[in-house]
This record gives structure tokens, C-alpha cells and sequence, in this order.
């Protein structure tokens, strides 16, 4: 009963958690990639065994935080909802483990004891992994004082391990208690998260296809962006213009094809993989190449190439 | 928006006109979902007084969609405006909706 108490609460939290992403941004294979860097952490850190009261919840949040942070580098994470259920992953599956290690070198514990370990340390782990994942994702967003947030993220989550570990309240109560904060910031940090992505989508989508409508028609000049272009005439080569001007034309496709596949998503379709869709990337990454850092500043009037922008894409594949 | 809904045994003929987007969408399901019942079996939606959709009116048709697949029913849209249709287009969306020009073919 006692193993069951300890492995069980953390894996319904996560499934909670799953439930609630209505946009099905998570994709599965990140998911279970995440859990086994949890319980890979967890035995590693059973091996060089770690026992400093301060130094062992600071070194598990960093280790724990690894995949998280490597998702979001490679674009991999596009909001707070999918940050926190990568980061809560593996926060599980580290707990996963030493809760099974605990289990094995403590068998005459209570029952206490795995419902204290199964619903409070378990989730506590979970939760202080989701909140890096979301506060270093929030971080992309913001244009100044991003590491400030990044800073604060691991700040957090040490200060809530190191606390839960010290019982500085009565555990049963402590246990309750972080379940019902991190259940209730859970939720509220979703629907949030949900309305601006439902405000990220609906802003862009609709001016997107105005203008690529107008680009397939031959209208672009006579749009604001195709002004703009030509007035870069003087600065710019006929090719580095050229290049742009794909640039802007492929992007847009991607761009309106990456937000489809998320609606399908969303509503359970089968997402829509165009056959040409690998050389279409290889090519936008090309032009992107081509244009470089200058050309993509020049754009940046005409069409954001935020974290999000990128991101995006990887829901053409 | 304004959605009037006329219903024929297992069929239902919708028809939307104005606007779909993020300020109404809400508004155009529910008046959906209260035109639909059970029984209906097919949804042929005029639009051809439908002059503007966003990324909300578009989620709202793909959960009509949904719906209906799930009850083995249809859910046909027909008569939309150029620019309609090149947003439908565009996106990739017309292989996922039965579109058709006119009434008499969406009825075939």
C-alpha cells in the first residue's frame, strides 16, 4: 500500500495537469523524454549521493530543470502551459525514484509517511520543476529584465524544496498545503496561458493571410510592407531583397499552417503535414541564413521572429 | 453575426451572415448548438452572406465538425464569398471541410 501512496498522487497530478492543456501543446514523446531525465537525474544523484541540507535541493532543482531548459532552447516549448508540464515530468519522475529508494531503505515507515512522500514531496518536486519551466518560458516573452525571471525561477523553487524539507509546519499540513497552492496556481496560470494564446493566435492569423493573399495576388506593393520593402532599395542588394521578400512570402505559408495544425489540434483532427513541408523548412531556414541578423532586424517591422514565431514551426512536422 | 436555422427532418440549414470573430464566436456556437439536436444527421451551412471569419470563427466550425463526426453525421458549408474562401484555402482548411459552390451540389 505504501509504494502505491508514494508513486501514484504525483503521476494523477501530472495527468491533471495533461487534461487541462486543451490545446494539446504537449507532444507525448517530449513527455515521456522528460520523466526518464527525471528518474536518470534521481539515479545519478542516488549514486554521488548529496546530503548538504542547502547544496541537495539547490543541485536536484538545477539537475531536475535540465530538460526543461533544453526543450525551451531549442524551441521546442511555446508557453507556460507546455513548460509546466515538461518541468512537472520530470520533477515526477525524479521523485518517482526516490520515493521507491526511500520505500526500499525505510520498509517499516507508517502509511504516513508515503502519503507525506507520495502527495506532498512527490508533487513538491513536480511543481518546483513546472515553475522554472514557466517562469523561464515568461522570461522569452518579456523584453527587458528576462534573466531576472530566470534568476527568480530557480530562486523559487530552491526556497519552496529547501522549506518542504525542513517541515518548518506540520508535514501533513504542509502537504495539503502544496497541493492545493500548486493545484490552484495550476489552473490559474493555464487559463491565462490559454487566453493568450487564444489572443496570440486570433491577432495574427487573420492579418497573415491578408497579407499573403495579397503577396500571391501581386498586391504587396501596394501594401505597407511592400512600401517598406522597396524603400530598403538603396541599402540593399537586389538579391538581399529578393530574399526578403521569400523570406516574408514562405513564413507567412508556415506561419498560417503551423496555427492550423494547432486548431486541429485543439480539437482532436489529425494535424495536416504537407508533403513538401521538410524542404519548405530547409528553404525558410536558407533564406534565413541569407538574410542574417541585419535582415531579420530590417523585418522585424514588418513580421515578429519572437520565440514563439519559431516555435511554432515545429508543429508543421 | 446572425445565424437563422432552418430545420427538415434530419437536416438542418444554417445561415450565417455578418461576421465571426473573436467578440461573437462564442455567441455564433451557442446559437449553433441550439439549432442542432440529436437527430440531425447533416448541417448544410450557407455562407454566403458570411463576410469575415477569424481563428475563433474557424475553431468554432471545426467543433461543429468534430461533433458531427463523432454522431456520423455532415457538415457541409456552401456559397462562400472569394476572400471566404481563400482563407479556407490559404490554410489549409478546405481538405479538412466539405465545401461546396452552391446549395444544389452541397445537397447531391
Amino acid at each position: 500500500m505504501g509504494i502505491l501512496f508514494s508513486v501514484i498522487p504525483v503521476l494523477v497530478f501530472l495527468s491533471f495537469l495533461f487534461v487541462l492543456d486543451s490545446f494539446k501543446l504537449v507532444f507525448k514523446s517530449f513527455l515521456l523524454l522528460s520523466i526518464v531525465w527525471g528518474i536518470s537525474a534521481a539515479l545519478f544523484l542516488y549514486f554521488i549521493k548529496v546530503s548538504n541540507p542547502v547544496a541537495a535541493p539547490l543541485i536536484e532543482e538545477v539537475l531536475k530543470s535540465v530538460f526543461v531548459l533544453y526543450l525551451i532552447k531549442r524551441n521546442k516549448v511555446g508557453f507556460t502551459v507546455d513548460a509546466a508540464i515538461y518541468g512537472f515530468a520530470s520533477g515526477a519522475g525524479f521523485a518517482l525514484v526516490e520515493n521507491l529508494v526511500y520505500f526500499y531503505a525505510m520498509p517499516e515507515a507508517s502509511i504516513l509517511t508515503w502519503i507525506v512522500r507520495g502527495f506532498g514531496t512527490a508533487v513538491m518536486h513536480g511543481g518546483c520543476t513546472a515553475i522554472i519551466g514557466m517562469l523561464v518560458i515568461f522570461s522569452k516573452s518579456v523584453e527587458k529584465r528576462g534573466g531576472l525571471y530566470i534568476v527568480s525561477a530557480f530562486a523559487a523553487a530552491f526556497l519552496i524544496h529547501y522549506a518542504f524539507n525542513h517541515f518548518y509546519i506540520n508535514p501533513v499540513l504542509q502537504t495539503l498545503g502544496i497541493i492545493i497552492i500548486l493545484s490552484v496556481i495550476f489552473v490559474l496560470i493555464f487559463r491565462y496561458s490559454e487566453k493568450k494564446l487564444h489572443n496570440w493566435l486570433e491577432m495574427e492569423f487573420s492579418t497573415e493571410i491578408d497579407l499573403l493573399n495579397m503577396i500571391n495576388r501581386g498586391e504587396m506593393l501596394s501594401t505597407r510592407a511592400g512600401q517598406y520593402l522597396g524603400t530598403l532599395k538603396t541599402n540593399f542588394s537586389s538579391e538581399s531583397i529578393l530574399d526578403m521578400y521569400c523570406y516574408i512570402r514562405l513564413y507567412l505559408e508556415l506561419s498560417i499552417k503551423a496555427k492550423r495544425n494547432l486548431m486541429l489540434r485543439e480539437n482532436d483532427f489529425p494535424v495536416i503535414i504537407e508533403e513538401d513541408i521538410d524542404e519548405k523548412l530547409a528553404e525558410l531556414k536558407a533564406l534565413r541564413k541569407s538574410i542574417g541578423k541585419v535582415g531579420e532586424l530590417t523585418l522585424a517591422p514588418l513580421m515578429s521572429l519572437n520565440y514563439r514565431d519559431l516555435w511554432k514551426l515545429n508543429l508543421l512536422k | 453575426m446572425k445565424l437563422t436555422a432552418e430545420k427538415n427532418g434530419s437536416e438542418v440549414l444554417l445561415k450565417i451572415e455578418g461576421r465571426v470573430d473573436t467578440t461573437n464566436y462564442g455567441e455564433f456556437e451557442n446559437s449553433v448548438n441550439e439549432a442542432i439536436s440529436d437527430e440531425i444527421k447533416t448541417i448544410l451551412m450557407d455562407c454566403s452572406d458570411l463576410n469575415y471569419i477569424s481563428s475563433s470563427g474557424l475553431r468554432v466550425f471545426l467543433v461543429i465538425q468534430k461533433k458531427m463526426m463523432a454522431s456520423g453525421g455532415k457538415f457541409k458549408l456552401f456559397s462562400m464569398q472569394n476572400s471566404i474562401k481563400e482563407i479556407f484555402d490559404i490554410s489549409g482548411f478546405s481538405k479538412i471541410f466539405e465545401i461546396f459552390p452552391d446549395q444544389a451540389s452541397a445537397r447531391k
